[in-house]
């Protein structure tokens, strides 16, 4: 097959890519693994905020409808199923449904592959009814299923404690969110209100030191303060945080850098969003976790830069509309975090030399923590 | 002051953690071993680790191989559990034609004592049910086997630490130069003196040999290696290009290709090993690869392996060869009878650095 643009992986920034691209005349071949596209937005039911200023606040599930219904009218073409399993020496990129690969070869690529969860680990966390939190949110609101009665959540990020609510508001008894700091880690005062008004014991220096049970998790012991408290507990949601799939970079020959902020290694990326290697864009979680808004504007970033490349947008026009998406990522990224913003322009300056004229139009640099 | 060993050693591989170890048996020696990353991230890491013996050619070569094969029951016993086993080793052909060349290979090793049988088809089937009855015979050796290349290189390790050899890791070597006949050799984190040096680099043993002022002429290869999902136990042999490891995984690699230093795979050399494979044990077509990956290996220009004395340089030496898991027993038994005693119990001559016509010092 032959396209102008490849994008791997059909979440939220693979969708929102191909749409600015193919609207920009480009023929695009979106690949995902899945049966259905939409990656993780396909089990969020929690409303959305911080989202660019184009899409009205809603929840996951609606965004994604959105985000398919509108490629309908587009040269876009759809691979589930799929999944990118390596590159040819000459550069095409072979997608494989298990059965038969198809070589690929496209002018451009963006790599949306989005993140993984990372785990805790004690004596105990490979019995069935341990699970990530994502995967009890994929049980719960995609398959219908719930994933335990009497839960306990490790860790205390913002999307744990989303989640943990979702357990509640589906009947699961949440007996504890077990964190090992002496503060939450998650600051979303509606969410921590709901669980507190739920009676939910939170548990600040703590942690697991085992889970047993006969062929699932029955019993779990954590260590609070010191001293071991024994629990009932047939369900362990361990949400640890996201780290960036790097495997498509390393197959494609990208450079990386470390940014704690942005959740550990990444592609090193150019505020085109290009990577070291010249055509493989970088969008999304894997360009650094990061909030919906960030994902989707980086998403529309990569794809304005391949427009540019492609000869679809001028120089200008392109670097105008660019700078808008940054100050507006900028904005929302920052009301969530504004570590991960110095992160990306850290992660950038090593990377390209000119990035602060290019962004010191946008931002001040030196003044307001940038 | 720069602090003074008698014997450094470049390179933390398999090579270089067996003659660290064998020389640390003596107990005189102060051993330091240096590595410019960590040990098991470069080839020794990346490998099918066969302990292979009974088709290395010329004799001479495959004798090397089956003393070093017959060395490792006794290693185990020093440094622990390496997962050594002899599984025998089955090489097969798909020719009638091809018989005749392996007879004569029978013939010359058993000049040096490798025992080979020459196998009719049902000969083969009866030893490994799965392997196509598309091809004609097989040479099979008891000798070969397998070996975990993890445990080897960490116990060489650990057993070196217990006889007090000292690391250091993640510590490139910069500049080696030489002072009244000892070496300075600078590296990313200090200075350090040696009285003996010894080059165990694998792949990049050219590059610091070049800091020396030697050309080893040596090549980098690169082999990609594909692994199945756990399968039911479907072979018992090593088998040309493929084993089964403990966990059920298969493990195939055939290629070899000059592409410098570059780890990546490509889906040009995975989708012709799956095919190679596929022809050898029809069973593997059903089967997912759930991973591929690639090691660069070092070969000497001549395929043999360069071991001993660097001739234009006082007290230094190389350790460099394309099959460096089968040899690490042996490499590590003479390079300590060598840097010793001067010289080693059995014939090395072969395997001087001098023997290429096109040897090079700036020395």
């Amino acid at each position: 097959m032959e396209t102008d643009l490849l994008i791997i992986g059909g979440g939220p920034a693979g969708l929102h890519a191909a749409y600015v691209a193919a609207s920009n005349g480009i023929k695009t071949i979106v690949v995902d693994e899945s049966f259905s596209l939409g990656g993780q937005l396909r089990q969020q039911t929690q409303r959305l905020t911080n989202l660019p200023k184009q899409f009205d606040s809603q929840i996951g599930i609606t965004l994604m409808q959105t985000l398919v219904e509108r490629l309908t009218d587009l040269d876009v073409t759809i691979l589930s199923k799929h999944t990118m399993i390596g590159t040819y020496k000459d550069g095409r990129i072979g997608v494989s449904n298990g059965q038969r690969t198809i070589p690929i070869s496209a002018e451009k690529v963006i790599v949306t592959t989005g993140a993984a969860e990372e785990a805790f680990v004690f004596p105990g966390w490979t019995l069935p009814g341990v699970m990530t939190i994502g995967a009890a949110q994929i049980v719960m609101n995609r398959e219908h299923v719930i994933p335990g009665k009497n839960a306990i959540i490790i860790g205390s990020n913002d999307f744990a404690l989303e989640v943990g609510k979702q357990l509640i508001e589906n009947g699961v008894s949440l007996q504890g969110v077990i964190e090992n700091e002496d503060q939450l880690i998650g600051c979303k005062e509606e969410t921590i209100q709901f669980l507190k008004e739920a009676g939910v014991p939170i548990y600040q220096n703590s942690y697991v030191t085992q889970a047993s049970g006969a062929g699932e998790v029955e019993k779990v012991i954590i260590n609070h303060n010191g001293s071991e408290k024994e629990m009932e507990i047939d369900l362990v949601c361990i949400g640890k945080g996201l780290t960036p799939i790097l495997e498509p970079f390393e197959i494609l020959s990208c450079d990386f850098a470390y940014e704690k902020d942005l959740g550990g290694w990444l592609p090193q990326y150019s505020t085109l969003m290009e990577t070291s290697t010249a055509s493989i864009y970088v969008a999304g979680n894997a360009a650094g976790i990061t909030n919906l808004g960030a994902i989707l504007l980086t998403a529309e970033i990569a794809a304005i830069s391949v427009a540019e490349s492609l000869g679809r947008q001028c120089k200008e026009e392109a670097t105008e509309k660019r700078e808008l998406l940054w100050q507006e990522l900028y904005h929302l990224e920052s009301a969530d975090s504004k570590a991960k913003f110095h992160g990306r322009i850290k992660l950038m300056r090593e990377f390209q030399d000119n990035v602060d004229i290019q962004l010191s139009k946008l931002f001040n640099m030196s003044v307001g923590g940038v | 002051m720069a602090k003074q060993y008698d014997v450094v050693v470049i390179g933390s591989g398999v090579v270089g953690s067996s003659i660290a170890f064998h020389l640390s048996e003596g107990g005189q020696k102060e051993i330091l071993v240096i590595d410019k990353d960590y040990p098991l991230s470069g080839t020794s890491g990346s490998t099918q680790a066969w302990v292979w013996v009974h088709n290395k050619t010329p004799s001479w070569y495959g004798e090397l191989s089956m003393l070093s094969a017959e060395l490792y029951p006794f290693l185990e016993r020093k440094i622990g559990d390496v997962e050594y086993k002899r599984t025998g080793g089955i090489a097969p052909f798909f020719n009638e034609s091809d018989r005749e060349s392996a007879l004569r290979l029978a013939e010359k090793q058993a000049e040096v004592g490798i025992e080979i049988d020459v196998l009719t088809r049902d000969q083969v089937l009866e030893k490994e049910p799965a392997l196509s009855p598309n091809i004609a015979g097989a040479t099979f050796s008891k000798i070969d086997g397998n070996v975990n290349p993890f445990r080897l290189v960490e116990l060489y390790i650990r057993a070196a630490k217990k006889n007090r050899v000292q690391f250091s890791f993640y510590n490139p070597v910069i500049d080696i130069k030489r002072d009244k006949g000892i070496f300075e050799i600078t590296t990313k984190k200090e200075v350090f003196r040696a009285k003996q040096l010894v080059l165990a680099a694998g792949p990049w043993t050219k590059g610091v040999g070049k800091l020396l002022g030697v050309d080893i002429p040596v090549k980098q290869v690169r082999g990609q290696i594909l692994v199945t999902e756990p399968l039911a136990p479907l072979i018992k042999h090593t088998i040309g290009g493929m084993r089964q490891a403990d966990n059920g995984e298969v493990l195939i690699g055939y290629s070899k290709e000059e592409v410098g230093y570059d780890r990546r795979t490509t889906l040009d050399v995975i989708q012709d090993t799956a095919k190679m494979a596929v022809e050898y044990l029809p069973d593997l077509a059903k089967a997912n690869i759930v991973r591929c990956f690639a090691g660069v290996r070092v070969i000497p220009n001549d395929g043999q392996p360069i071991l001993g004395e660097i001739p234009t340089i006082d007290n230094a030496y190389v350790a460099v060869m394309h099959s460096g898991i089968t040899l690490s027993p042996l490499v590590g038994t003479v390079m300590t009878e060598l840097l010793i005693q001067g010289e080693t119990s059995i014939d090395c001559d072969k395997l001087r650095l001098d023997r290429f016509s096109e040897f090079k010092s700036y020395v």
